[in-house]
């Protein structure tokens, strides 16, 4: 019997061996294929499931907040003001994917990235770096009112500080409400994703600065820009009125908007926005000249904007200028913002903040601080410059023109009691009769404090009057709730 | 000048508390970055648990094998230490069963002088072995939980009469096959034995039946299996020769057939064992996750609180080993399966160095449930086998499992520290022993 017990040790002995053999397989050879498993939520249960901080507006509005749930997850995050603060907050979904400060911010709201592969000695003993709390420049009451003046148009509204970048309101629509994608039933998540993204008027889009416009008008801001800095007698030409300009080497002509005629310096030819004089000052200035004056004010770029992938706009290169491609009538028309030239209304606000700013374009930006569970900051945003647009002189030549274009000219809408205001407007021609209302401010001109940018898009009517009818009161609405007037 | 079994046993006692607080340690600090509050008191209580089952062992079985003890407080403190970080609640129970269990050992040790005394009452222990057995199925008191009939109920208590009724089993058999074996063993037999040889198989079809009956009145896949292993297993170690394992498998590949044709809960089972992947959120789903854990755990384990078993189901329970896998890696888990070998090489050494016959089946019989049902629970998680519901000894919650477990060990430790029998001890056999 002895040696019968014996064998059943060599028995057991070899089942335990078998035991040890597989265990090796599943957690040596193939743990790396089981973690990354289609069906292995682990990953996702983690950051679902760890502590994530809240995001909140300069003014203390709750954006994004985790809060218990009872499932294996242990939290579910929530966004209290929905839709309103979508374009800002973006989501954090189940399927993995997140966007807006959500995504941008994700090691500050978690406390870090440490993964399952970079644990130190310290972090055994340690706990997981605790979460931390992102407070926005984002003005909860800013972002109201722009969304309210917007109402149940489609566009977009950016309103930022332009002596440091601040960005106070983001506001896109239509938007989306992120609650249901942060949900965790597989199934529902899917089922809003699907819908969200099957919307032809693309809610998940933050136009405010992931969608381009041809800017229009707007745009003769960074014309006027070229003449003065490097052409500096085109600010002294008198241009003649003309009804529309014969443009060279076509047959086309290119008329002002609604038939008018118009000319004169180009303080006269930016009060009413006059297409011929622009288009004219275009020719003049040449592809050179016009071009790098774009790319002063950022055009080519993307803005170092600090949520996920802020769209580029675009100016054509100045080889297109040159021969048969674009060639001079191409410059007539990107001179008043048409045709090949296109801009987020991200853009077009940090155009009218570098006028604002004495020509230097901070960095725009939504982080204000960062805080710990505690409340203690542990991290403030420091404005710095992205770059020089124009000189200062040339930026109070254009910041005295765009007063007057809302003294007297196509912006008159923009007023505010109690603050002068300086503008642009602008109707950039899309399809038929239809025009995107478009229109950049400062405000107070005297040192501004908030430069604002509004597209409509696609309103009646074709006259240079609709982003001053249209666009106008919005950014007055909101210049006057930012400067709390 | 060798050291004593008693103070090797007492150095590796020290070695297992060391291990079990520094586990519950490591878990307050994972979870909370301190150290947990309770843990003096935590110290001394394991310190007090050791040291009650040691002083009994020196006290009542002085020259018992010093290995086991060790090996046992290391798989129970281990395992509390996973139950505590896992289920607060649950952990508070188990250190009371642990302190029960410890006290049934040492009841054990002190009132069984001998491993044969037991023999005298084996048709009393192979009645209750069967009454524990089949009690849950008895309407009123049995409860069924997640499928399976196992549990009985008397007021706030409830129990797994299973677990003591393998003890029961063990005991039966062991005195039955070693006065059977003669006629048992294989080779030729005069014709008048024959007769008695067929009557000797009774009790093979009647272990045969029961477990059948476990498997389907109470749908207990890994009770059944234990037992039937168990059987067969001390059925060969007794009687020798490759007739029995090879008609005991046939019995229960036939049985197994038989069930998986008829029961649905087997065929599930078997089918999610092939492949969990196509119904991972349902029927796959406890495989699935424990996968999924020994995975997350890799080399070294994520850390103790830091990893996510509460993902797993059941993983205080029947997939604790998938929790060890995640948090302490494929180091800990190795660690668990060798303390098995371990524990099965000490166990079976005492058997083969038992002086009585019945000694050494009854070690062997001991520690062949030991290494079954740890081979059938970490086989199952780790898709070795079927996933079949039962205990992985020691590390797993449960009060009936723990005590039934640590009289287990009791005994095993009598019969080592059990000396040859005397010249008065065969003359005081009964008489039909010295017959046969």
């Amino acid at each position: 019997m002895t040696e019968r017990i014996r064998r059943m040790g060599v028995v057991l002995g070899f089942l335990f061996c078998v035991l040890l053999l597989m265990v090796t397989k599943l957690q040596l050879v193939d743990a790396e294929k089981n973690q990354n498993h289609p069906q292995n939520t682990r990953d996702l249960a983690r950051d679902f499931g760890r502590d994530r901080g809240a995001i909140q507006t300069a003014d203390g509005v709750v954006l994004a907040r985790s809060e218990p749930s009872d499932d294996q997850y242990r939290l579910q995050r929530t966004y209290p003001e929905g839709a309103l603060f979508a374009p800002v907050t973006g989501y954090l979904s189940f399927t993995y994917v997140s966007d807006g400060a959500e995504r941008a911010f994700n090691d500050q709201l978690t406390g870090g990235t440490a993964s399952a592969g970079d644990r130190s000695l310290k972090d055994l003993f340690q706990e997981d770096a605790s979460s931390r709390d992102v407070t926005l420049t984002i003005r909860a009451d800013v972002q109201k009112a722009a969304a309210a003046a917007l109402g149940n148009r489609k566009g977009a509204v950016v309103a930022l500080d332009p002596s440091n970048g601040d960005v106070l309101a983001l506001v896109s629509f239509p938007t989306f409400d992120p609650n249901p994608l942060a949900g965790h039933t597989q199934a529902d998540v899917t089922r809003a994703w699907d819908g969200f993204n099957a919307d032809p008027n693309k809610p998940l889009l933050p136009r405010a600065y992931r969608e381009s416009y041809p800017p229009g008008s707007t745009f003769k801001v960074v014309t006027a820009g070229a003449a003065l800095d490097r052409q500096r007698e085109l600010a002294e030409k008198d241009y003649p009125r003309l009804k529309q300009l014969d443009l060279p080497r076509t047959t086309k002509d290119l008329p002002n908007f609604g038939g008018g005629t118009c000319g004169g310096r180009i303080g006269d030819l930016l009060r009413v926005s006059c297409n011929t004089g622009f288009a004219q000052m275009g020719i003049d200035l040449g592809g050179q000249n016009l071009t790098a004056e774009a790319q002063a004010f950022g055009f080519g770029e993307r803005p170092p904007l600090d949520l996920p992938a802020p769209a580029r706009s675009r100016f054509p290169a100045v080889e297109r200028f040159k021969g048969n491609d674009l060639g001079e009538p191409g410059l007539a028309f990107s001179a008043i913002g048409q045709q090949n030239v296109s801009a987020t209304p991200l853009q077009m606000a940090l155009v009218a903040a570098a006028v604002a700013n004495n020509g230097v374009i901070m960095k725009p930006h939504v982080l204000a601080k960062v805080t710990d569970p505690k409340g203690a900051v542990t991290d403030t945003y420091a404005p710095s410059a992205w770059r020089t647009a124009t000189s200062p002189e040339t930026a109070a030549a254009l910041k005295a023109m765009m007063v007057d274009v809302a003294a007297r000219g196509t912006a008159t809408r923009a007023q505010i009691p109690g603050a002068t205001v300086g503008g642009k407007t602008g109707t950039a021609q899309t399809q038929g009769d239809n025009a995107h209302a478009w229109i950049i401010t400062f405000a107070p001109a005297e040192a501004p404090r908030v430069a604002v940018a509004v597209i409509v898009e696609s309103q009646p009517g074709l006259g240079d009057v609709t982003g001053g009818r249209i666009a106008a009161p919005i950014a007055a609405e909101v210049m006057k709730v930012a400067l709390g007037l | 000048m060798n050291p004593t079994p008693r103070s090797t046993e007492l150095a590796l006692l020290l070695v297992a508390a060391l291990v079990t607080v520094g586990a519950y340690a490591l878990a307050g600090l994972g979870e909370t970055a301190s150290l947990p509050a309770n843990l003096l008191p935590f110290l001394f209580t394991v310190l007090g648990l050791f040291a009650v089952a040691h002083i009994v062992v020196r006290r009542f079985a002085p020259n018992a094998d010093p290995t086991i003890l060790p090996i046992v407080g290391l798989l129970n403190g281990l395992g509390y230490a996973v139950i505590a970080r896992l289920d607060a609640d649950l952990a508070g129970l188990q250190s009371t069963w642990t302190a029960l269990a410890v006290i049934a050992f040492a009841a054990t040790l002190i009132m069984v002088k001998r491993a044969i005394d037991l023999e005298r009452y084996r048709y009393l222990v192979a009645l209750a072995g069967i009454g524990l057995l089949l009690l849950p199925l008895a309407p009123g008191i049995g409860t069924t939980k997640n499928g399976a009939r196992l549990w009985v109920e008397l007021g706030p208590f409830s129990f797994q009469p299973g677990e003591l009724a393998k003890l029961a089993l063990a005991i039966f058999f062991a005195s039955y096959l070693v006065e059977r074996r003669e006629l048992l063993a294989p080779g030729g037999l005069p014709t008048h034995a024959l007769a008695a040889r067929a009557r000797a198989m009774g009790p093979l079809l009647a272990a045969w039946a029961l477990s059948l009956v476990v498997m389907i009145a109470e749908r207990d896949l890994g009770s059944s299996t234990l037992f039937f292993a168990l059987f067969v297993g001390m059925l060969w170690m007794a009687a020798g020769g490759v007739g029995w394992p090879l008609l005991g498998a046939g019995m229960f590949a036939a049985g197994s057939l038989f069930a998986v044709s008829v029961f649905s809960h087997v065929k599930a089972r078997i089918d999610t064992w092939i492949d969990p992947w196509s119904d991972a959120a349902g029927a796959g789903f406890q495989l699935v996750q424990a996968t999924f854990a020994f995975a997350a755990g890799g080399t070294v384990g994520v850390g103790l609180a830091k990893g996510r078993p509460d993902r797993i189901p059941a993983a205080t329970t029947d997939l604790i080993f998938a929790a060890i896998g995640e948090e302490l890696g494929l180091v800990g888990s190795a660690a668990v399966i060798a303390a098995f070998m371990l524990l099965v090489a000490a166990g079976l050494r005492i058997a083969m160095r038992a002086h009585r016959p019945f000694d050494q089946l009854l070690a062997a019989g001991l520690t062949l449930i030991l290494g079954v049902q740890s081979f059938l629970i970490i086989g199952g998680v780790t898709r070795v086998l079927p996933l079949t519901g039962i205990t992985l000894p020691f590390v797993s919650y449960g009060g009936s499992s723990l005590v039934a477990n640590w009289i287990l060990v009791a005994i095993l430790l009598r019969i080592s520290a059990t000396p040859a029998p005397t010249t008065r001890d065969i003359a005081a056999r009964p008489a039909q022993q010295v017959a046969a």
